[in-house]
């Protein structure tokens, strides 16, 4: 399990990290989601020791991460690098190497991962060379050729065709299945929704809400039901704590004929709003 | 996990490999040979000059060298006589190089100086022979050579001075480009996911010095190959001791100016800027390039030694110095003591600041911010 606890880190007059707080078990596709300078890439970098958090802990297993551990994480930053000169399969070595890896079993895990990328023919290519989307794939393999045991993904969907999306998720579930732990950020909600085990969704610097996606929609519907009559618009009504909805029910078969009346199962897209928006007014 | 010394080595590894497959390093390679060559065969610089002046005190000298400057077509030099006062004047001159040979005993000795052209003294001894074509069979004059190999130390001196310049100025350049590429393609955020920044820095540094070192060993092979062929270069042991002086100094100068070069290229996201801000790196090299000429000609001015006690100019000027034969030992060790406190301190500095600089994008970031 990765556990980020209590984490802070201010630049200049800013903070970017206040108290940030949630744990990624392993073997979990796990979404990480806030509005643009949510923290989200600060909180990443921090965990892969690019930054120094000002207060705070980062936990792999119970242990504190230090470089040993970190060399069995593989990161993705948002914004992509590669050598541009460099070949394909030499740049993936390049990486296993620096991870750890011997020359053969890095040569070995290169060509492995480029057959599993549908790439294995640009293996002695120049970066440069390729498409946006086959660098973008070399991008992955470069964060999965040490073989990790967590999976740190800043946008690792953003940029890809609806294809390349369905390999990298079926890549990223191929991972959490043999137990790799995959914390990955995204704007893409719906693909979040449709993708993760669990998410967190953070508002400035603070964690506003986290868990299973059912969990999060069963709570925020508690009090909202929707509801049609016939020859009108679907409204969702909100109720107050401690109201029951037969009496809302009752209401509306007064006013006409319903046609629907349901428990409001927001997509994670309406929590995402509702929770940020919250935290903004308070 | 690695260890510092293995993630140094692999930085260092792909450097090596990337700039030896890079195309420019052969080529430049190439180009500085062709101007080596073409400094070697120019006759200027080493030996050959077909210009000679001869200094004479006394009329019997006089006639001699009058006589040399009828027949010296033959021997392949124009000579020019110069009068002065007595022996000891012609002596001074030849000895400060200002005169290429002279007469003595009113014409009866030839003293002649290191660089001197070649028919100088064949010119000499058949004007001498002819004056005294009275006396059965003359002898030859007798010869007093001064410091045979001056000039061509001179020459060494000049090369080096010149091919150092370039290796200090180039690598560095291509250090501050290479730290750049990373962070503009931000690659350089995976890399210190991995190792220390202080590790990439070093192993950066090291593998493009490296390159350096070998192609700096193939200039000197390729120039002592050509020096030696044209057979216009005395090559002894004073001559072949430029090499590791000129080896050993760039190590110095590349460590010195290559941290300063990284440490200005993380300041910068754009390869456009890359020229800006390394423009007073590029100032201290070119100035003390400027500033080593003369001490090719004067390499025990007090000037001179000052300069190669400063780190930035040391690396160009106290290989001139030692290569001419103006630095005792101790002012060698008192400057390669000063230059290695100067780089460790460079690269302290540079390892502290390279990490924070090198992950900050956009605008140019303020030395005195990462500092504070």
């Amino acid at each position: 399990m990765l556990e980020i606890d209590g984490l802070t880190r201010h630049f200049g007059a800013t903070t970017a990290l206040d108290g940030l707080t949630f744990s990624v078990p392993e073997g979990a596709l796990f979404g990480f989601v806030g509005r643009n300078g949510a923290g989200k890439t600060t909180a990443m970098r921090i965990v892969l020791g690019v930054l120094s958090a000002d207060g705070g802990a980062v936990r792999w297993r119970g242990e504190a991460i230090d470089r040993r551990t970190r060399a069995r994480f593989g990161y993705m930053p948002e914004e992509r690098g590669l050598y541009p000169k460099m070949q394909v399969g030499e740049q993936l070595v390049h990486f296993a190497r620096l991870h750890g890896l011997q020359a053969a079993p890095a040569a070995k895990a290169a060509d492995h991962l480029l057959e599993r990328l549908g790439i294995s023919d640009r293996a002695g290519d120049k970066v440069e060379a390729l498409s946006l989307g086959n660098q973008q794939r070399v991008q992955l393999a470069v964060a999965l050729v040490h073989d990790p045991e967590l999976l740190v993904l800043d946008e690792p969907f953003s940029g890809l065709d609806p294809l390349g999306v369905d390999v990298l998720a079926e890549v990223l579930r191929e991972r959490t299945r043999a137990g790799v732990a995959v914390l990955f950020s995204s704007h893409q909600l719906e693909l979040v929704e449709r993708l993760c085990d669990a998410v967190a969704i953070i508002e400035q610097g603070r964690l506003v809400a986290d868990g299973k996606v059912s969990d999060l929609r069963a709570k925020a519907s508690r009090h909202r039901w929707e509801l049609q009559l016939e020859g009108e618009a679907l409204e969702v009504v909100e109720l107050p704590d401690g109201q029951d909805e037969q009496a809302l029910l009752d209401e509306a078969r007064g006013r006409g004929r319903v046609v629907r009346f349901a428990k409001h199962e927001p997509p994670l897209a309406e929590l995402f709003r509702d929770v940020v928006e919250a935290k903004a007014a308070a | 996990m690695i260890g510092g010394r293995q993630a140094v080595w692999i930085v260092a590894r792909r450097e090596i490999l990337a700039r030896g497959k890079d195309k420019t390093t052969a080529i430049s390679t190439g180009v500085t040979l062709v101007i080596l060559a073409a400094i070697i065969l120019l006759p200027s610089l080493f030996g050959g000059a077909s210009k000679a002046t001869v200094a004479v005190a006394g009329p019997g000298a006089e006639r001699t060298a009058q006589t040399a400057t009828r027949i010296q077509k033959v021997f392949d030099v124009k000579i020019k006589v110069r009068r002065v006062a007595d022996d000891a004047a012609v002596r001074r001159l030849v000895g400060a190089d200002k005169a290429d040979g002279g007469l003595l005993a009113d014409g009866g000795k030839v003293i002649v100086a290191g660089g001197a052209p070649d028919g100088v003294v064949p010119a000499l001894q058949q004007a001498s022979r002819t004056v005294r074509a009275r006396a059965p069979d003359p002898p030859p004059l007798p010869v007093e050579k001064l410091d045979k190999n001056a000039n061509d130390r001179k020459g060494f001196a000049l090369v080096a001075l010149i091919v150092l310049y370039g290796q200090l100025l180039g690598y560095g350049i291509w250090v501050a480009n290479g730290v750049v590429e990373e962070k503009a393609s931000r690659i350089v955020e995976i890399l210190l996911a991995t190792i220390r920044p202080r590790e990439l820095l070093i192993g950066k540094v090291l593998g493009i010095g490296l390159v350096g070192l070998g192609q700096l060993l193939l200039i000197a092979a390729g120039g002592l190959v050509i020096g030696a062929a044209s057979g216009k270069v005395h090559i002894g042991s004073a001559e072949l001791s430029a090499v590791p002086i000129m080896l050993a100094w760039f190590v110095g100068g590349y460590a010195l100016y290559a941290c300063a070069f990284a440490l200005a290229g993380s300041l910068v996201s754009r390869q456009e800027d890359v020229q800006a801000v390394s423009t007073p790196l590029i100032m201290a090299i070119l100035a003390s390039f400027f500033l080593s000429f003369q001490a090719v000609d004067d390499p025990g001015s007090t000037f001179s030694q000052v300069l190669s006690f400063l780190p930035p100019s040391a690396p160009l000027v106290m290989p001139v110095r030692m290569i001419v034969g103006g630095a005792g030992t101790a002012e060698v060790l008192i400057s390669v003591a000063i230059l290695l406190v100067a780089i460790y301190a460079t690269v302290t500095l540079a390892g502290r600041l390279y990490g924070a600089a090198v992950l900050q994008t956009g605008s140019r970031v303020k030395l005195r911010g990462l500092l504070g």
